[in-house]
Formats: C-alpha cells, sequence, structure tokens
C-alpha cells in the first residue's frame, strides 16, 4: 500500500465542499491534504513525487477544471517529478447530472497522458453543493467510501452518485437551497432573480 | 454587439468600435474568481471583485454574436481566457433551469450568441476533439443559439479572425 496525497483544487479551498468530500475520503483511508494556492505551486511540485497516489479534488467550473487547478496542472508539467503518482479525481458539481462532470475529468486524463502520469480512480458526484446537507449525504459518503477504496487498493475504477431526485423536484429543491442561501445575506429571492447584469 | 475576446494581442485591421469590440484579456488584470457566490446571493449581477472582469461580462452578455480566441490547454481553454468565463458568471442566477432536458443556471439579460469558438496550440487531434465537445457544453451555459469551433496556427489567428469578422459584415 502506498501513500496519498489529496489536493484541493477549489478556488474557495478552505470553506469548500471539495475539503468536505476530502475529509469523508481521509475519515476511511489514511493520507495527506493540502490545498492549492496562487504560492505554493513549486512546494506541491516538489511533494508529489513522494506519493504513490494523488487525488485532485475540486469542483466543476464552467465545464471544466477550475483555473485554480489548471495553474497548478501547468505548474506541475513544467516540473515534473521523478516518480509520477497514479493521479485519480473527485469532482462535484451542482448540476444533478455527474455526467456534466465528464469532460473536466477527460481533462485531467489528458493532462495525466501528455505527461505520463498514470490515471486512476474517478468520483463524479452530481447535486455536489448540497447534497452533503441533505438527508442523501449517506450515498455521498458511501460513494467516496467506495472511491478511497479503490484508489487505497490500487484497484481503479470509475464512481459516481447524486441526489436520487426527479429534475422537478431538484428544481424545487436547489431554489429553496439557493432562497435560503441569499437571505443569510440579507438578499432575497426577488432581488436574486434580478435580470440586471452592471453596466460596463 | 459583437465581440472579440482574446487571450492575446492581436494585429487586426477591424478596429475596436461601438459594434465591433476587440478586447486583449491578456492586457488586462483579472483575479480568480473565489468563488464567493456573490455575484448570486449578495450583489447579484455583480461581481464583487472590483477588477477589469466587471468591463468584459457585461459586453458578453450584450453581444450578439462572440469570437472567442484562445489557447487550448489540456482541451480546454487556458487559463487567461478561462480565468474570464469563471469570472463571468454574474450574468447567471444561482437557480435552476432545465436546458434540453439537463440543469443549468438561469441566465440574467443575456442575448442569445452566436459564436466562433478559434483555438490555438492543441498538441493532438485527440485534444482538438475534446476542445470541441467542451465548447458543446459551454453553449447550454452561455446561451449560444449557433456555435463554431475552429482551430488555427497560432502565427495565422488574425487571418483567421478577420476571415470570420468578414462573416459579420455579410450576414
Amino acid at each position: 500500500m502506498g501513500r496519498i496525497l489529496i489536493l484541493n483544487g477549489s478556488p474557495r479551498a478552505p470553506k469548500s465542499n471539495s475539503k468536505r468530500y476530502a475529509q469523508l475520503f481521509l475519515d476511511c483511508r489514511r493520507g495527506d491534504y493540502l490545498e492549492i494556492t496562487r504560492s505554493n505551486h513549486q512546494q506541491l511540485c516538489a511533494q508529489v513525487g513522494a506519493y504513490s497516489d494523488l487525488v485532485l479534488a475540486f469542483p466543476l467550473y464552467a465545464d471544466g477544471l477550475p483555473v485554480t487547478l489548471l495553474h497548478f496542472l501547468k505548474a506541475l508539467e513544467a516540473h515534473l517529478p521523478a516518480h509520477k503518482p497514479t493521479v485519480s479525481v473527485l469532482i462535484n458539481c451542482g448540476f444533478l447530472e455527474y455526467g456534466q462532470n465528464d469532460i473536466a475529468v477527460e481533462m485531467v486524463a489528458l493532462f495525466c497522458r501528455q505527461n505520463g502520469f498514470p490515471f486512476g480512480s474517478v468520483l463524479k458526484i452530481g447535486s455536489g453543493e448540497a447534497i452533503l446537507d441533505t438527508p442523501f449525504r449517506f450515498l455521498a459518503a458511501g460513494a467516496v467510501k467506495k472511491f478511497a477504496k479503490s484508489v487505497a487498493a490500487g484497484r481503479y475504477a470509475s464512481f459516481h452518485t447524486a441526489m436520487p431526485l426527479p429534475k422537478s423536484l431538484f428544481l424545487k429543491a436547489s431554489a429553496a437551497y439557493w432562497t435560503e442561501y441569499g437571505k443569510k445575506n440579507g438578499i432575497s429571492e426577488a432581488e436574486m432573480r434580478t435580470m440586471q447584469i452592471e453596466s460596463s | 454587439m459583437n465581440l472579440i475576446l482574446s487571450d492575446r494581442p492581436l494585429a487586426l485591421t477591424v478596429q475596436s468600435t461601438s459594434q465591433v469590440r476587440v478586447i486583449d484579456l491578456s492586457a488586462l488584470s483579472i483575479h480568480n474568481c473565489v468563488g464567493c457566490f456573490g455575484c448570486w446571493t449578495r450583489t447579484p449581477g455583480r461581481c464583487v471583485i472590483r477588477d477589469d472582469a466587471v468591463t468584459v461580462y457585461p459586453l458578453i452578455a450584450q453581444s450578439q454574436r462572440v469570437l472567442y480566441v484562445s489557447r487550448i490547454t489540456y482541451g480546454g481553454y487556458d487559463t487567461v481566457m478561462k480565468t474570464m468565463l469563471e469570472r463571468a458568471i454574474p450574468v447567471q442566477q444561482a437557480f435552476i433551469r432545465l436546458v434540453d432536458g439537463e440543469t443549468h443556471h438561469l441566465q440574467r439579460n443575456v442575448a442569445p450568441k452566436q459564436a466562433v469558438i478559434l483555438g490555438y496550440g492543441a498538441q493532438s487531434p485527440e485534444e482538438e476533439d475534446l476542445f470541441r465537445r467542451m465548447v458543446a457544453r459551454n453553449a447550454r451555459n452561455m446561451n449560444f443559439t449557433r456555435f463554431q469551433v475552429r482551430f488555427s496556427p497560432e502565427e495565422a489567428l488574425e487571418a483567421a479572425v478577420e476571415e470570420e469578422v468578414s462573416k459579420w459584415a455579410v450576414s
């Protein structure tokens, strides 16, 4: 059994859902956890070679990799370690369909092929913004457990999960979630639904 | 309005006017989105980071035609274009709708648009294919009614842009 490093590529890593998913991973398998920042690329690049497995945990951003992660991957490409760990992906998106993460997963796989990193397991989470705070948390926790087990055992596989809701119900549930989010900031649902965009 | 958004300087004969805006993102100061959701839940329609991005996303929203020029990295936009597109989420709402049966964010006042995405620097046909499929995903989230993905060597970008702009003049 090797050593596992989880890198959080979320732009809001300290407060991110990716961090919560990473914690679920670490609840069942041992590993180290670090967050990608603007200033620690060199340090991280120097560290990844010491691990057998690298897990990239991040959210889907504008149909692809968040630029926080993209910057890091470019830095890693420029400072390739002598030993290349197997790269696995733990991705979540706020949309119901976990398949909306597919393109971003393929981007990481392409990075691996272009740079000689073995590609490992994948966990795609749909409804990932909210699922951890719903009764369906157990589904996400179960999927992370299977994913973690596969990475730790080196038996790489692909997994996915999402809230098992009809789309019509998901729309209502997500509206309630976001309305409550705005309310905590003193913003009404009508204000959040404004069609106005500031002028340039 | 038509918009040319490039991640590098372009020596074009077309000038930036009120009808055609030409923006070199590499000359602007645009910070990463911090994922705060402020543009959805604190100041809806307005990014809380007050840098040059706030002059660009309103233009994206208003444009009926857009031409994006971007280096391709790992099958997606390279960091300059991707940073801007991530900062453009104030044009959307937090709330979700169905688009072709899939869940996507509601748009605010975003003009339906015809898009040409001009990519350069792909290392393989495989990378070009992934880029095409990514843009197809963008279409659903960025209100593209029609889109075309085109690839060009970096040294031929200006000619490719001029060719696309000439199509705007006759359509």
